[in-house]
């Protein structure tokens, strides 16, 4: 028998209410998290996958805007059907999340130790100096320098870098055995953002612990993740596993994606590649391919007939009509080119 | 925050300077002599000059400024003919009852506009938020006084439960200081209790729709606590700000308010004074309400710092 | 040839584009149902103190001795006051004065308040001494500040429209003030002078434009307020004079008689807070539309 995976989610739809209508943000995904595994959710941004990480912890307000359909497995429980209060027990302690912008994320007029502290306290009963015991050396984990003194410390006295690194220790502090990693270091500059993704990648080697890594730029992903989840426009098009996809991507989309990641010691004088259009609005869904009115190899079946994501062997999986006949073009061209 | 306190102090000099300027013209602009006005009618043309004399009026008029200024600075608001007594005296013998009522107003502003704005955020889009809003908005549209002749007419002349008007010292006794003050109380506060509502809303809302409460959900904070500790001390600043400028309302809107009553309050004072053209008493109210309602502004100011960090730490 | 065409081109396209903001704001406009209802009650009250002096039959001077605090019947439908006068034509008569007294503070404050502003906010020296003497205005509780004016102006009208107008000014120099200085660091401000436009040209054809939907929302505000201190100020008796109509000044003739003739405040303060409501949902309604920033906090 095959081992549970610790995170499963299952035609995971979520809609919400706007002004103009009904959307559906989340259409239908479905992938699956191993304990100890990295993955990458990777697309632009609009495409879905930040909805997709934080209905993973029902964070929108579902009394008015959202409605969830589908299931969220975690080990085995369904998320989607607890009630309230048990999924406020279970955020921060068993799965936890960092956002994309650490200034906007942390509290201005709290200490970052009283935020550390403060979901210690509340997920493991400590005492508060327990707790703020705690918060010193989740900081230190995290590479703070003197956390003795940085722990009373206000927000916006901190670097970016730093602040990022106080919403990890904030979310690492009860040991979850998920993180959910929301484009954790968009907003930092280069070498701040590689020490933050060692960080993570230490932190996954040393507790074991599970990351959903998300983000737009798959040169990060192929610097950290195990196995990689490519979106677009709320739906899932293709999934393999790092070395996989980078080796052999079929969409057109991910291929895309990966001529425009600026490659350091390729051809300087060539531009880097851009996808071409803009994606279509969440109002106003193309009924075939999502992706045809911005693919190069489109044509009237992809427009007429939407794709189901297909498995492929070695567990590669894509969402497209001519994923052969595209990889046998694209061959013959390079044969073309090389001759 | 020591220079915290100084820079905020700093920076109403300029702002006092041209309150007491625009004071001082105001008598200027009257038409006609300011001391046969001040006099009256009945003055002898010896008194007259007498006066002119005494407050200088016939130096140049910057030298009038800076005579009357030092004597403000001093508490010497000048002198009412009329009252026969200084300025500083009648304001000071007319200033309980308008305290009173603006504090009782404020209370309500705060115990009851706080608590709705909250609800209504917190059920945004709801029946509740929405009849909420309602009430709040026609009670912006429904200015004091009329408030108060309404009042008066339900519960004065038709129900005759409260007297149509008086007013009792604290020193009579709660309930009757109370049972004259609460009809006054409710047609002033009934539009800051509105105000502050929809400020609370707006400004929690604002928070409530911030990453950090996205942050603190993620961790497993209660929605209560989400609200009460991690929202509202944020959404608190806006809050504070209309709060201030309710004071100032609140004692300007107590001149109409006390007339409807007959509350013998600040309010009163100047309104009688406007009638019996009484200006020293006019220019005192004015500035005295003025630098009380600056002051007021300067003390929300620092608790701004209190609060905020941000604004306290960034002042090194 | 071509560079002219493509210019055309972009000009249509333009004109297209400001054309479908229009329509679409329009559209939004409408959308909200509350703001709409601020429209109509304004609209109302706008063709009230215009057509309505044309239709009614009392002379809202006249007095009768006989009919002194009549109830409201078939022939005075709102009753009379104590004068004798019919309440029904005193009050579109006052529709008139507090619409008006509204109107034209608006319309000065936003004048002259958008004149202190763009030029505060486009030559330095300036901006300090004015946006001190504003912030001095602004310090004055309003209605406070309404009645010093007063009390040294003489009660009149056109005084009641001069000093609320002062009392005004600030508060729309502060948003425009605010918006120019937005617009001002924009690159084409920069090529502008760069070009030699007079200044002139640059503020009043370049700047100024930007500057009027923050402008107008607090208009419509002022607005409001103007006919509430308007009336308030009768109230008190130190707006406009007696025997002409006001609002506020109808009130003040109800207070003495409260206890036997209710229609005298009754019916006043309706069009009293019927008007201010109006010009409050109209106001909120295009300050959802207009203003970005509480956009924001909706969504």
């Amino acid at each position: 028998m095959l081992q549970q995976p610790l995170l499963e989610i299952k035609e995971l739809k979520t809609h919400f209410n706007t002004e103009r209508g009904r959307v559906t943000a989340v259409d239908g995904i479905s992938f699956h998290l191993e304990e100890g595994e990295i993955l990458g959710v990777v697309g632009e941004s609009g495409c879905g996958k930040s909805v997709t990480s934080q209905s993973i912890l029902r964070l929108f307000d579902e009394k008015y805007t959202v409605k969830y359909d589908g299931e969220i497995l975690l080990n085995g429980l369904d998320l989607l059907k607890l009630p309230m209060s048990k999924m406020q027990k279970l955020r921060g302690n068993d799965v936890s999340m960092i956002f994309q912008d650490p200034l906007s994320s942390l509290n201005p007029v709290y200490t970052i130790g009283y935020q550390i502290a403060e979901s210690v306290m509340l997920h493991q009963k400590l005492s508060k100096k327990a707790a703020y015991e705690r918060a010193v050396e989740m900081l230190r984990l995290t590479g703070i320098p003197a956390p003795e003194k940085r722990v009373n410390d206000y927000p916006h006295q901190l670097s970016g870098g730093m602040r990022q690194r106080v919403m990890i220790a904030m979310a690492l502090a009860c040991k979850p055995k998920l993180l959910i990693a929301d484009e954790p270091t968009t907003a930092l500059d280069v070498t701040i953002q590689a020490q933050i993704l060692d960080l993570i990648i230490g932190l996954n080697k040393e507790f074991g612990m599970s990351v959903i890594f998300i983000t737009h730029d798959l040169g990060v992903v192929a610097e950290v993740c195990t196995r990689v989840v490519v979106m677009y426009l709320g739906q899932v098009v293709e999934e393999a596993d790092v070395e996989e996809l980078f080796a052999r991507p079929y969409h057109p989309y991910t291929k895309g994606l990966m001529k425009s990641i600026p490659q350091m010691d390729g051809d300087r004088s060539q531009n880097l590649h851009v996808i071409e259009g803009t994606m279509p609005s969440l109002h106003d869904m193309p009924k075939g391919c999502r992706f045809a009115s911005r693919c190069p190899y489109a044509d009237e079946q992809c427009k007429e007939q939407a794709p189901k994501l297909e498995t492929l062997q070695s567990m590669h999986k894509v969402r497209c009509w001519h994923y052969e006949k595209i990889v046998e073009m694209e061959e013959l061209t390079y044969a073309d080119a090389s001759r | 925050m020591k220079a915290f306190i100084l820079k905020r102090v700093l920076a109403l000099l300029p702002i006092l300077f041209i309150v007491s300027i625009v004071v001082f013209l105001v008598i200027h602009l009257t038409p006609g002599d300011p001391a046969t006005v001040m006099l009256g009618d009945t003055a002898t043309e010896e008194q007259v000059k007498a006066l002119r004399e005494q407050l200088g009026l016939n130096n140049p008029i910057h030298e009038q400024y800076v005579h009357w200024i030092s004597g403000v600075f001093q508490g010497d608001f000048g002198y009412s003919y009329f009252m026969k007594q200084p300025v500083m005296d009648t304001i000071i013998s007319h200033l309980g009852p308008t305290v009173s009522l603006a504090i009782l107003a404020e209370i309500m502003a705060i115990l009851i506009g706080i608590p709705l704005g909250i609800i209504a955020a917190t059920r945004r889009g709801s029946a509740t938020d929405q009849s909420l809003m309602g009430v709040a908005l026609l009670g912006i549209s429904v200015p004091s006084f009329l408030l108060g002749l309404f009042l008066v007419l339900v519960f004065a002349v038709q129900l005759r439960w409260l007297p149509v008007g008086g007013y009792e010292p604290l020193s009579e006794g709660l309930l009757l200081h109370l049972k004259y003050l609460i009809m006054p109380a409710i047609a002033l506060g009934s539009m800051q209790i509105a105000l502050t509502a929809r400020m609370t809303r707006s400004s929690l809302l604002e928070v409530l729709n911030t990453n950090f409460i996205k942050a603190a959900r993620s961790k497993g904070v209660k929605e209560r606590h989400v609200i009460y500790r991690h929202a509202l001390r944020n959404a608190f600043l806006p809050i504070l700000t209309v709060l201030g400028q309710t004071f100032g309302v609140l004692i300007t809107g107590a001149a109409v308010v006390e007339t409807i009553f007959n509350i013998p309050g600040i309010g009163q004072l100047i309104i009688n004074s406007v009638g019996r053209r009484d200006y020293s008493v006019i220019q005192g109210v004015v500035l005295f309400v003025t630098f009380t309602y600056v002051f007021i502004n300067l003390v929300i100011d620092l608790l701004y710092g209190v609060i905020d960090p941000r604004v306290r730490l960034d002042q090194k | 040839m071509e560079a002219l065409e493509k210019r055309e081109e972009l000009i249509v396209i333009k004109s297209n584009l400001k054309k479908q903001q229009r329509q679409l704001f329009i559209r939004r406009f409408f959308a909200n149902k509350l703001a709409v209802v601020g429209l109509a009650i304004i609209i109302f009250l706008i063709l009230l103190s215009i057509l309505g002096p044309l239709v009614i039959s009392h002379d809202p001077y006249g007095m009768k001795v006989d009919d002194r605090l009549g109830a409201p019947s078939s022939i005075h439908l709102l009753g009379t006051d104590e004068f004798g006068r019919d309440l029904l034509s005193r009050i579109i008569y006052g529709a008139q004065v507090s619409m008006g007294v509204g109107f034209a503070v608006a319309a000065i404050a936003s004048i002259v308040g958008m004149a202190v502003g763009l030029y505060a906010s486009y030559y330095r020296v300036l901006d300090n001494v004015l946006m001190r003497i504003c912030d001095g205005i602004m310090a004055f509780p309003a209605i406070l500040l309404a009645i010093a004016l007063m009390a040294a102006l003489g009660a009149s009208t056109n005084n009641v429209i001069l000093s609320l107008s002062i009392v005004y000014i600030p508060y729309i120099a502060r948003v425009v003030r605010s918006a120019a200085l937005v617009v001002r660091e924009e690159t084409y401000i920069e090529a502008m002078k760069a070009q030699g436009a007079s200044s002139w040209r640059i503020i009043w054809l370049h700047i100024a434009p930007n500057t009027l939907s923050p402008l107008i929302v607090q208009a419509t505000f002022i607005f409001a307020n103007a006919i509430i201190v308007e009336a308030a100020l009768s109230f008190l008796g130190a707006g406009v004079p007696a025997p002409d109509p006001s609002w506020g000044n109808i009130l003040y003739d109800g207070k003495k008689v409260i206890f036997t003739a209710w229609w005298m405040v009754v019916y006043p303060g309706i069009c009293i807070v019927l008007s201010v409501l109006g010009f409050n949902l109209f106001g909120d309604g295009l300050r959802d539309l207009l203003d970005p920033h509480t956009n924001q906090a909706k969504k």
